[in-house]
């Protein structure tokens, strides 16, 4: 029986700070010229957290708004308070960067993220309140460290600070001295991803009613290394997140390949659980310090705020099938092969035309097509276009030149197929995955009949290859149970019993024989 | 434009044409690639 997907988190975090500390385009900018009017100018095009919270896309990641409704909202989106700023969704929050460093210390587990004395009392009434925080978690945070012993670590070179503008309110220590792989840049970028994970988690397991013991493997998918000098990437991030999360019957593993990353994962744990390995399997990915900012320069140069202020996280629970949640078609998963060719018409072909096809389907019986849903207003301004338009304009172009639609329903396609984008550029965040919930909610509601997840990753930026990758796979509503399975079922055991207790006699009988001789 | 003897970069878009795609279309022209990369935005 097909696996289902039982449950779904989605987190953002607001993270201006750590944008401008930790964002690949802000510390390149830093190297090149300290004294750049980007790099002097950057608090003042920053986003407030209330302003965050109102940006219509992040409202829709975290459930509040749908994707229809996004696309009712008169854009520029990032302009004037256009819809309710809510701090909750159905999915997850939005989370403000001053309990995220909380978070970032609760996580940690060698005495490497330091928070200031003052600034964690005046947190921690907040983060007693919240529905995901325990006691234990404000026990474990303890009193706080004096301002001097920080800024002596920041002095001898020893930690990275922690900031909410010009306030400093902790650091980020290196947890080496020589290894380049465990330097304060690497952990705080590393921590913020295991705790934006660890949030993803336990939303998952407190929204969907999960117990978090019945969760047997966790896959974590982000773009992040951990491991130190003698194996980068050594791992493992999933079992450091479910230690968090009270996961404490689950192994897990990492699984890597680009923006692709949580597309791969899901394929796997939706194999585990269709094989019987394990009954619940997790796919957990937190959020990407490095791509905070990353299109800022060209945002500001166009007059806007720097957008890529979030960093986002999902969780998703695949388990047995219950008749009721969505199944993953683990018949017909769409990859695109070392062999498929790098054109977007072998990489459509490959991703979509042929899983279809062993399916006998055809392109326009797929409701909604997840594909990679940044956020227009992120892309455009650094030349980058509406990603998620091109995309589907590319699905719908297969579709013309396998006859199914007309050249000029193209526009169509797209409307009818397609979706606006809501994911921040977070790499691996936007890829395919954040449709999921959408999808299940209109497929439980019976408005959707089925949806195509696509995962593409961009393997040729590690330079170990030019070859592009992706892959995807279909989600469709719950048959139910089949009933010649129930009764196969039933069988068998009928079956076994008769057949134990006619053993049982033939063993009887030969012993009275034998007594009787 | 004529490519026939010219030396061309080739820089590719992730989500629209990729680097080795640009690349077997100047090369069928006659252009010579000095440099070719695809990259990524997102």
């Amino acid at each position: 029986m097909e696996p289902v997907i039982r449950g779904v988190s989605y987190v953002l975090v607001h993270a201006p700070n750590l944008l401008v500390h930790y964002g690949t385009t802000q510390r390149l900018e830093r190297h090149k010229d300290p004294d750049s009017p980007y790099l002097k100018d950057i608090y003042r095009n920053l986003r407030a957290y209330d302003t965050a919270l109102a940006y219509p896309p992040y409202q829709t990641y975290i459930g509040n708004l749908t994707p229809a409704e996004l696309e009712q909202v008169a854009q520029p989106w990032y302009e004037g308070n256009k819809v309710e700023p809510r701090r909750f969704g159905p999915y997850g929050e939005i989370l403000p960067e001053d309990e995220f460093y909380a978070w970032m210390q609760r996580v940690d587990v060698f005495d490497l993220v330091w928070l200031e004395k003052g600034f964690l009392a005046e947190i921690k009434d907040r983060l007693g309140s919240h529905p995901l925080w325990t006691e234990e978690d404000t026990n474990i945070l303890g009193a706080g460290k004096d301002r001097e012993a920080i800024v002596k670590r920041l002095e001898d070179g020893s930690a990275v600070p922690l900031t909410l503008g010009d306030r400093l309110v902790g650091c980020v220590r290196r947890a080496h001295e020589l290894d380049e792989n465990l330097k304060a840049e690497v952990m705080a970028e590393n921590t913020a991803c295991k705790a934006s994970a660890v949030l993803a988690l336990r939303t998952l397991l407190k929204t969907n009613g999960v117990d978090a013991g019945e969760i047997e493997y966790i896959i974590e998918c982000s773009e992040e290394a951990c491991g130190d000098m003698n194996q980068r990437g050594g791992g493992n991030f999933a079992k450091a997140i479910g230690e968090h999360c009270g996961c404490s019957q689950a192994t897990g593993s990492d699984t890597r390949g680009f923006c692709a990353g949580p597309a791969h994962a899901l394929v796997e744990a939706a194999a585990l659980v269709k094989a019987g390995i394990f009954k619940n399997v997790v796919v957990v990915g937190g959020g990407a310090v490095a791509k905070l900012g990353m299109n800022g320069r060209e945002q500001v140069a166009k007059g806007m705020p720097i957008l890529e202020d979030v960093l986002g996280g999902f969780a998703v629970l695949i388990s047995q099938n219950d008749g009721r949640n969505p199944i993953i078609r683990t018949d017909s998963i769409g990859r695109h092969k070392i062999g498929s060719g790098s054109s977007p018409q072998a990489v459509m072909q490959a991703l979509v035309a042929e899983p279809l096809d062993r399916l006998g389907l055809r392109i326009t019986d797929v409701d909604k097509y997840a594909v990679e849903m940044q956020i227009p207003e992120f892309t455009e301004p650094a030349g980058a276009g509406n990603v998620p338009a091109a995309n589907y304009r590319m699905i719908a172009a297969l579709a013309v030149m396998r006859k199914e639609i007309e050249r000029k329903d193209i526009p169509g396609f797209v409307q009818r197929h397609g979706l606006p984008g809501f994911a921040p550029t977070q790499g691996h965040i936007p890829s395919g995955v954040p449709v999921i919930g959408y999808a299940r909610d209109r497929i439980l509601a019976g408005e959707m009949q089925r949806a195509m997840i696509i995962g593409k990753g961009s393997l040729f930026l590690a330079r170990m290859t030019n070859l592009f990758d992706g892959i995807s796979f279909l989600i469709e509503a719950n048959p139910g149970l089949r009933e010649e399975e129930a009764q196969v079922d039933r069988e068998t055991i009928r079956r076994l019993i008769a057949e134990s207790m006619r053993k049982l006699a033939e063993a009887l009988l030969r012993e009275q024989e034998q007594g009787g001789e | 434009m004529e490519l026939k003897g010219k030396k061309v970069i080739a820089l590719g878009d992730r989500d629209g044409i990729p680097a080795p795609v640009i690349e077997a279309c100047v090369k069928s022209a006659g252009a010579e690639v000095a440099f070719a990369a695809t990259e990524c935005f997102v």
